[in-house]
This record gives C-alpha cells, sequence and structure tokens, in this order.
C-alpha cells in the first residue's frame, strides 16, 4: 500500500517555489501552482463559493469567487476573474470587494435564486448579499439543484462516472447516461453526500440501496449479518491501495471484537502474564 | 514521533472511562457509543481496548480516494481532514481491525487522532493500561496489574 500524492493542487504541500501575492492588501505566500482562491483563503478573506471542494479539481461553475485582479505596471487597469481558477502569479494584487466584484457576485447570485428560487443554501446566501427576492423571473419548476457538478465531478474523481451533465442550456441537469440506471455506479452515495443542497434522492436500508433508479444488494458481515456497504462497492474498492476483497468480509464491529480475542490469545502467550478471566 | 500511545490490556479493568472521554473530547454528547476507543469485556472488571493502531502502512490511507487521510509527523496518527473527505466511507471496511468508524450524531467518519499529541483518554485511566510515553519506555512489558488492590 503506497500512498500516492498525485493532487497537487493544495496549498502548503511541499516542494515547488512560493509566490508572494497581495489579496485585498495582505500579504500572503503560496504555492506555485496554487490557485487565487487558495491565497485568499491563506490571508483569511473569505471568498463565497458553491462549486469548490478541497479534494477536487477546480472547475469554475458557480461564478461566485469572482475577484479583481491587477498589477502595479497594469496603470490601473484589472480583470475580473474567477479565484478557484485563476493561477497566483508573483506580485499580483487580488481585489475581494471591489464595487465591480459585489455588483457582479450579487448578479449571478440574483440569476442563481431566479433558478432555485426555493432552495435554502441560495436563499441563505443571496440574504447575505442584499438580495431578499430575484428580479428576474422565478423558475416555474423550481428546483434545488445548482449545477455545481460536485456530484459528477467525485463520481469522476473516483473513477466511476456513472453520472454527468446532460443537456444545454435551461435544459441542462445532472443523469444517468439516457436517464436510465446507470450501470457503473457502484451505489457509494458520494455523489448524495457531497451535494451542498442535498437534492439526490436515495433511499438505503439493512436490506438494499437505491440511487439514480438503481438497487443495489447490500454486502452483509458474514458474522453477524449487519449489511455495510454494497456488494458493488466491495467489488470495485477491493485491490485499490493494495487492500484485498477480504477486509470488506467482516463489519467494522466484528472485526474490533475480533481484535480483542486476538490481544488476549497473544498475551496468554507471553510467559509470566496474566491478563485475568 | 518521540511519544507512543500504548494499551495493554494486562491492566485494563474495563471501568470505561476511557470511552467516555474521548466521547467528550470529540464531541458534544459524551455517549460512550461515540467513542473511537472500544472495551471489549471479558468478564467482571477485566477489559480489551480495542484502538486504532495508527499502522505503519494504513489501509484507511491507502484506499481514500481523496487522500483525506494524513499521517500527522509530529504526533504519527492518521488525522482525518474533513475538508477533504467525500464521505464515501471506503475506509470503515478497509480497516483490517475494524478502527475507522461512522459518526452519525457529525456525519463524518472518526478515527483516533491522539487528540492532536494529548490522547485526553490517557488522564483518566486509573490503571495505567493506557499510557502515552517516550518509545523507549513503550517497549518495556507493562507490569501485571494486581487486581485486588484496584
Amino acid at each position: 500500500m503506497s500512498l500516492g500524492k498525485e493532487m497537487g493542487t493544495q496549498a502548503g504541500e511541499k516542494g515547488g517555489r512560493m509566490l508572494s501575492l497581495s489579496v485585498d492588501g495582505k500579504s500572503v505566500q503560496v504555492r506555485e501552482g496554487a490557485f487565487v482562491l487558495e491565497a485568499a483563503r491563506a490571508a483569511g478573506v473569505e471568498i463565497p463559493t458553491l462549486c469548490h471542494h478541497p479534494a477536487l479539481e477546480p472547475y469554475g461553475g458557480c461564478r461566485l469567487c469572482l475577484v479583481d485582479v491587477t498589477r502595479p505596471e497594469w496603470g490601473g487597469w484589472c480583470k475580473l476573474v474567477i479565484a478557484c481558477q485563476f493561477p497566483a502569479e508573483e506580485g499580483l494584487l487580488v481585489h475581494t470587494a471591489t464595487e465591480r466584484v459585489v455588483e457582479t457576485r450579487r448578479v449571478v447570485l440574483d440569476l442563481l435564486l431566479a433558478r432555485c428560487p426555493e432552495t435554502p443554501l441560495v436563499q441563505e446566501l443571496a440574504r447575505r448579499h442584499g438580495i431578499e427576492q430575484t428580479s428576474y423571473v422565478a423558475n416555474p419548476e423550481p428546483t434545488d439543484c445548482i449545477l455545481c457538478a460536485l456530484c459528477t465531478r467525485v463520481c469522476d474523481h473516483l473513477g466511476i462516472s456513472a453520472i454527468a451533465t446532460v443537456n444545454r442550456g435551461i435544459g441542462r441537469e445532472v443523469a444517468p447516461p439516457w436517464g436510465e440506471a446507470p450501470p457503473d455506479c457502484i451505489g457509494c452515495l458520494a455523489c448524495a453526500e457531497i451535494c451542498p443542497t442535498s437534492c439526490i434522492p436515495y433511499e438505503t436500508s439493512e436490506g438494499s440501496r437505491t440511487i439514480w433508479g438503481k438497487t443495489f444488494e447490500m454486502l452483509r458481515c458474514t458474522r453477524c449479518g449487519r449489511a455495510h456497504v454494497t456488494v458493488a462497492e466491495a467489488d470495485f474498492f477491493a485491490g485499490r491501495g493494495g487492500v484485498p476483497r477480504s477486509y470488506f468480509e467482516l463489519c467494522d464491529a466484528c472485526k474490533r471484537k475480533e481484535m480483542a480475542a486476538t490481544f488476549v490469545k497473544l498475551s496468554r502467550g507471553a510467559a509470566g502474564f496474566s491478563v485475568g478471566a | 514521533m518521540e511519544m507512543i500511545y500504548k494499551v495493554s490490556i494486562e491492566r485494563c479493568i474495563g471501568c470505561g472511562k476511557c470511552e467516555l472521554a474521548c466521547a467528550f473530547a470529540h464531541g458534544s454528547e459524551g455517549s460512550p457509543a461515540k467513542t473511537r476507543i472500544n472495551i471489549f469485556h471479558r468478564g467482571p472488571e477485566v477489559g480489551t481496548p480495542v484502538v486504532c493502531f495508527q499502522c505503519g502502512d494504513a489501509a484507511c490511507a491507502a484506499i481514500c480516494p481523496t487522500h483525506a487521510i494524513v499521517r500527522n509527523e509530529r504526533t504519527g496518527a492518521f488525522e482525518v481532514d474533513e475538508g477533504r473527505c467525500i464521505l464515501c466511507r471506503m475506509c470503515i471496511p478497509a480497516c483490517p481491525f475494524g478502527n475507522m468508524l461512522w459518526d452519525d450524531a457529525y456525519h463524518r467518519v472518526a478515527k483516533c487522532d491522539l487528540c492532536g499529541g494529548d490522547p485526553k483518554c490517557v488522564p483518566f485511566c486509573p490503571t495505567g493500561a493506557l499510557v502515552y510515553v517516550p518509545a523507549a519506555e513503550a517497549k518495556r512489558r507493562p507490569e501485571p496489574l494486581v487486581r485486588e488492590a484496584v
């Protein structure tokens, strides 16, 4: 089992040149290859995001993290960029709360509220930016999906890619291929767990689990019979990182019990030591 | 990693104080069910505490698809970076010893992180079954407990 560290987008990881930049007047250092969002967070400047996740590649979907960037030699010219995908540069001056940034972010939130007028997360975020009601026509078919694509990206990241965004424009949505039960889905629920508005429905019980219209058989602990993961999950993850399929046979509680028994046995074997009853 | 968290089942009286200390240290419930150290009772006043070994080659960290379980070089403990965790929970069945747990109250995976180098269970153990000692000292066999004296 080796720990591959191929994910290189996080601030503060070892190696690489360090860059100095300024965020709202605070100077901050980040590793080369980091994005402006990381620099801002390292400087303690809060930037709202909906589609960002530290473990996933930046996506630039929600457009909420936009900031103004400029350089001293640009003679006062500046540009609006999204912080999550704009690479940090040496000497870059980042402004996160200029009138232009605040106003543009309000438009983005106003539009998002028009799409999702009944979603508490969007309502709360809009309210914090001074928007009580959308100034556009509210979606007559309200949805909770903000199209942040965290679900599809986490599925891609796991190497499964059972779901994707489909269609374009107002018809865009997250769905399995052809809207049918996705053949590649393993029922891990990572999509439902990562969804910031909890809008991916699923059902899970001792007997079975259903998500995206696909029902999964649960793997039962061979000792106590408790269902702990889906069979498809165990099959998919077995072998990863050198973890054998046999590790999935017992549930965690039974494994602890077995471990306790092993300790007692080993201790009894040690000469001159008593472990009691 | 100068200090070693050492468990001596020979000295455990199964009082459950470590479980309670753990539950309080990691959440507000203080329910023994929320603990990351689990005692198995094998008779009256004899217990076997089972807790994460902080493996040299840890299955939980190896299977984690987002590298959210990382060893803290200072303490030697594997810690869960909750910001990176995607809650796929694969670390739970991957641990061959059952020491990766699901914390339903806080909706997160949970494991012993040695409380960042100050394990809160240790001062609550009345018999020294749990100690946090320098590595050289940890090698020594534990003294058997004189149970009548407790």
